[in-house]
């Protein structure tokens, strides 16, 4: 036998079934959901995820969305590009925090984190927090999640931080965009909102009262 | 038309033979054919000198090259000469078994459908939306492959909502754990976000709902 055939049969040959299952499954779930043209761009994304060892799925998932919304193709190729370099980024940030081989989970909901407003340095500092007391998506999640509520990127991360940093219960991470929400239900800025439960007394995870306002001080 | 010469020319071609020994229909054809004969130059020929050496150089200048040598060791067969011992047979059925659960476990679980929503990993989530025009609501998100007909919202009927004009509706289904976009579409055409959940940007210039189920089944 020759080295060439050993390698063959050795290396690419049981490579054949995941790769082309993996790319016939991206087909199947495309086929009839979405232009040609699409289908097209986002199978070539899905290869180049794979190769960097990015989800696959959230690709496959904007195109779907947008198939179903009736978008057109070039901007639903657009929006998958878009995602695509969010995941890579959100890699990046994930191991640059020191998580070398960051799981799907979490570089998707660092994604996530990026679509919201949170700085790829962002999602690499609540990371580096949470080794060790939180598999990152589930800050990185609460990091999204906030920002969505109208909290600003950079008082989101400051707060998860703080919170992670000081030991807090998971609940208290948690519960953060439910207490943002009921704040400003109440009638309070999202800012306001996040500084108020910020400074609850550990192991509260209920909303936030409105701030007293200042009584008017006569001259 | 070409036909062979007659064996005794042959010999005499040969120089075994004089023509003289011939018999006399002979001589004439082996006349003819030695005439032939000397008209072909047999002077050795003589190449030059340095043939040898640019062929050589140029044989050895291909033998030396790096991709040349190491195509020749790929595709070259090899002798190989394996040796089993008994020590030997564990590991490898060990090894054999191992390469057998990695190419049988799933390839790459990101893709597979989220249909298998109703795990042990999954929670129930009510939705509810408000919405007391729509003849149809329903649900897609990511956790249906976004097909808009596939999880439709029925209306509710209770004594409570029928204050509120019977406009409420209403479905439970099982998510598995992790974050979930979605959308109500209202009579097929519509689609608005959950006005009960955090909105993000869809990236088509519209507004998604989030659903994040984490540690003991709790949303954010």
């Amino acid at each position: 036998m020759t080295v060439l055939a050993a390698f063959v049969a050795a290396v690419i040959i049981p490579a054949i079934p995941a790769t082309v299952s993996a790319q016939t499954t991206v087909r199947q779930r495309l086929q009839g959901r979405v232009p040609a043209q699409v289908q097209r761009v986002v199978e070539r994304l899905a290869r180049d995820a794979t190769r960097k060892g990015l989800p696959v799925d959230p690709l496959v998932q904007k195109a779907l969305e947008g198939g179903a919304k009736g978008v057109p193709a070039a901007r639903v190729v657009a929006a998958v590009q878009a995602l695509a370099g969010r995941l890579e980024t959100s890699a990046r940030a994930i191991r640059a925090a020191g998580s070398p081989e960051p799981s799907a989970a979490a570089i998707e909901a660092g994604a996530f984190a990026l679509s919201t407003g949170i700085e790829e340095g962002g999602v690499a500092r609540i990371v580096r927090a949470s080794r060790s007391v939180h598999a990152p998506e589930v800050p990185l999640r609460v990091a999204g999640a906030m920002a969505a509520l109208g909290v600003s990127g950079d008082q989101t991360v400051e707060l998860l931080v703080r919170l992670i940093e000081t030991d807090r219960p998971a609940a208290d991470v948690l519960s953060l965009p439910g207490q943002v929400e009921a704040g400003v239900s109440r009638g309070m800025t999202p800012t306001e909102a996040a500084g108020a439960a910020a400074r609850a007394k550990p192991g509260r995870g209920r909303p936030p009262e409105r701030p007293k306002k200042p009584r008017n001080s006569k001259p | 038309v070409s036909r062979p010469f007659d064996p005794l020319i042959r010999r005499v071609l040969d120089g075994e033979l004089d023509v003289a020994a011939l018999p006399p229909e002979l001589r004439r054809e082996a006349e003819a054919a030695l005439r032939l004969l000397q008209a072909v130059d047999r002077a050795p020929v003589t190449l030059p000198a340095a043939l040898d050496d640019r062929v050589m150089a140029a044989v050895r200048q291909r033998a030396n090259r790096r991709g040349s040598r190491t195509w020749r060791w790929m595709v070259e067969p090899h002798e190989v000469r394996v040796r089993v011992r008994r020590w030997m047979i564990g590991p490898a059925l060990a090894a054999a078994a191992a390469l057998a659960l990695l190419l049988a476990r799933p390839q790459d679980p990101v893709v597979a459908p989220v249909a298998a929503s109703a795990t042990t990993d999954s929670v129930l989530v009510r939705f509810v939306l408000y919405a007391p025009d729509a003849r149809q609501v329903t649900l897609a998100g990511t956790f249906n492959e976004w097909d808009p007909e596939g999880t439709p919202l029925v209306r509710a009927t209770t004594v409570e909502t029928a204050e509120v004009g019977g406009g409420i509706w209403t479905t439970t289904i099982a998510l598995p754990l992790g974050q979930h976009q979605y959308a109500f579409v209202i009579d097929g055409q519509r689609w608005i976000a959950d006005p009960a959940a955090p909105h993000v940007d869809d990236g088509f210039g519209r507004t998604n709902s989030v659903l994040s189920i984490d540690l003991g089944g709790r949303t954010l």
